[in-house]
């Protein structure tokens, strides 16, 4: 009896210790920093100071903030100056400096996150030709004080001093993009931030543009996975017409509603943690890979609710809520071609748990 | 040129340019809607109401003239209560089907300019006391009746800060104008306490009045 117990008993504890070793494994790569991305706030911060070190004294002026301060939210999905923004503005740099600050945006967004980046200002390039916009003489202040459209109307600011060690805030946007990357020693947090498009697809050379053609592509795909009873509870039955967390909404939370993920199956989870990584995605992978290990973990109170039509190239719009997420996504006034989305942590919002820290 | 021609000129280039700068700033944003978000927060004894107002370009000086009634081109405190105040008139707002009184707590209105630009949004802070409500299943019900003409409205449940209230559903109508909130309500630990010790002294009662019968000489 004791001789087959005892391997019973051996092989229950190895399977014991197994599990949490898995379990603290996946904590410490959700929850602690790691080499790499300790290394890329390094190059993060090289080449912040890059950028600093190319400016004039007025330059630099324009550029710094203190971390706590109205700067940190002033952005906004509108144009300026409808949207009264601070910082360095793209138009008025040099190409010596305009090469830092591109520079700074490879080193700190991953290849996928700084091609969305400039596909949105593409697109207000595009927006700016095709309208008429209102810019004149280097894109500024459009006549009759209209909006400024086009990729030199877009402003970088720092918050606080960029430190391998002490939090500061790297802050880029414009018309429909707010970047707000907070960097404290080797953790990072992407929240708030609000990717959009207008128009959503474009040609430019002859090659299709969609700055969020994925993010588009692969909600409905998901949506359309699901099977009848789940996608009916993703399913809201009222119209939502814009974002409701979108800018100004910081610190509030909504009551989640949609289907919960922990009712999808491994490979439609799978789709949702997809989607999400659209978004997780944009900052650089070192940072994205333990965001998207505790959105992972996070999954089974995860809730995904839809507005709209199913059919792909309809306006519909779909939220992703979990503890440590927020993300809508919202066609402007039943546009496939004007969107709108927010990316949020609620519990983290402009790295507010690892400034506490 | 003839200065006359030439004044024609700039006027003409001066309305281009203006309508250049309107379509442009109509191509990004919301035009012709009065977007309506409200913000319900449930407590146990309260409902706290945040609702922004915010005016698309082809509708903020309509907007704009039922603020400033007399059209001075500024927002004076009472004017912007007034307004405010009539904005609470069309709400409506229950607990359980029973009406709530809906106070005006504050009333935020931006710069003109602001509101012009469709980027501005006039923040009314609302709030009701609720009666006292048992421990179980409750409801609130919310409608935005406020210039159903133009309108287009949001309406969500904030998470609870008390740990008492957990919201069990929210349902509305197709354009969000209304919402039910269904939620559920656990008592107080005061009173569950009060409830424990009541019941305790009952029970040490009940047995000492057994006791006492037991004891009790037969007749």
């Amino acid at each position: 009896m004791s001789i087959t117990f005892r391997p019973l008993a051996i092989a229950l504890l190895g399977a014991v210790l197994i599990v949490s070793g898995t379990a603290l494994t996946n904590r410490t790569s959700a929850q602690s920093p790691t080499a790499a991305s300790a290394d890329s706030t390094s190059r993060i911060v090289a080449a912040a100071n890059a950028v600093l070190a190319s400016l004039d004294d007025a330059g630099r002026a324009k550029v710094q903030f203190p971390l706590e301060g109205p700067q940190k939210t002033r952005w906004s999905n509108l144009p300026s100056p409808m949207f009264q923004r601070q910082g360095l503005l793209l138009a008025d740099l040099t190409p010596a400096q305009r090469t830092a600050v591109t520079n700074l945006l490879t080193t700190a967004l991953s290849k996928d996150g700084y091609r969305k980046v400039t596909e949105i200002m593409r697109g207000d390039e595009v927006l700016k030709t095709g309208s008429g916009g209102g810019g004149g003489g280097r894109g500024r202040g459009g006549a009759g004080g209209g909006p400024s459209f086009g990729q030199d109307q877009y402003y970088l600011a720092f918050l606080g001093t960029p430190s391998s060690t002490s939090p500061w805030l790297l802050q880029f946007g414009g018309h429909h993009l707010a970047i707000n990357l907070t960097l404290a020693g080797s953790r990072a947090s992407m929240t708030p931030s609000l990717p959009a498009a207008q128009p959503a697809r474009f040609t430019i050379e002859g090659r299709e543009i969609r700055p969020l053609g994925k993010e588009n592509d692969k909600a409905f795909a998901l949506i359309n996975a699901l099977d009848a009873t789940v996608r009916g509870q993703a399913i809201l039955n009222s119209r939502v017409s814009d974002l409701v967390l979108g800018p100004g909404q910081d610190g509030r939370v909504i009551q989640p509603e949609g289907a919960r993920a922990s009712t999808f199956t491994p490979a439609q989870q799978t789709m949702l943690l997809e989607l999400m990584r659209e978004w997780a995605g944009i900052m650089n992978d070192a940072f994205a890979e333990p965001r998207m290990a505790e959105l992972r973990a996070n999954l089974p109170q995860t809730y995904f609710a839809w507005s709209g039509p199913t059919t792909d190239g309809s306006a519909a719009y779909f939220r992703i809520q979990g503890p440590t997420l927020v993300i809508e996504y919202a066609p402007q006034q039943g546009s496939v071609d004007h969107v709108h989305t927010i990316y949020r942590d609620p519990t983290n919002d402009y790295g507010a748990r690892f400034v506490a820290k | 040129m003839a200065p006359g021609l030439s004044r024609n000129r700039v006027i003409a280039g001066l309305a281009l340019a203006s309508v250049v700068a309107i379509s442009g700033t109509a191509s990004a944003h919301r035009r012709d809607e009065y977007l309506q978000a409200a913000r319900i927060a449930v407590d146990p004894d309260r409902v706290q109401i945040e609702l922004d107002l915010t005016a698309g370009i082809s509708v903020a000086e309509a907007v704009i003239r039922d603020i400033d009634r007399d059209g001075s081109g500024s927002i004076t405190r009472d004017e912007a209560r007034t307004y405010a105040t009539a904005v609470v008139r069309t709400l409506r707002l229950d607990a359980d089907r029973m009406p709530l009184q809906v106070e005006l707590i504050n009333v935020t209105v931006p710069a003109l300019e602001a509101i012009r630009n469709g980027e501005g949004a006039i923040r009314l802070e609302l709030g009701a006391r609720l009666p006292a409500l048992a421990a179980g299943a409750h409801q609130i019900f919310f409608l935005n009746a406020h210039r159903a003409d133009i309108g287009v409205y949001l309406a969500n449940a904030l998470v609870p800060t008390s740990p008492r209230i957990a919201v069990a559903a929210q349902r509305r109508d197709v354009a969000q104008r209304e919402i039910t909130i269904d939620y559920a309500l656990t008592a107080s630990p005061t009173t569950s306490a009060r409830t424990l010790f009541a019941l305790g002294a009952l029970a040490v009662l009940s047995l000492a009045a057994f006791g006492w019968m037991r004891e009790r000489p037969a007749l």
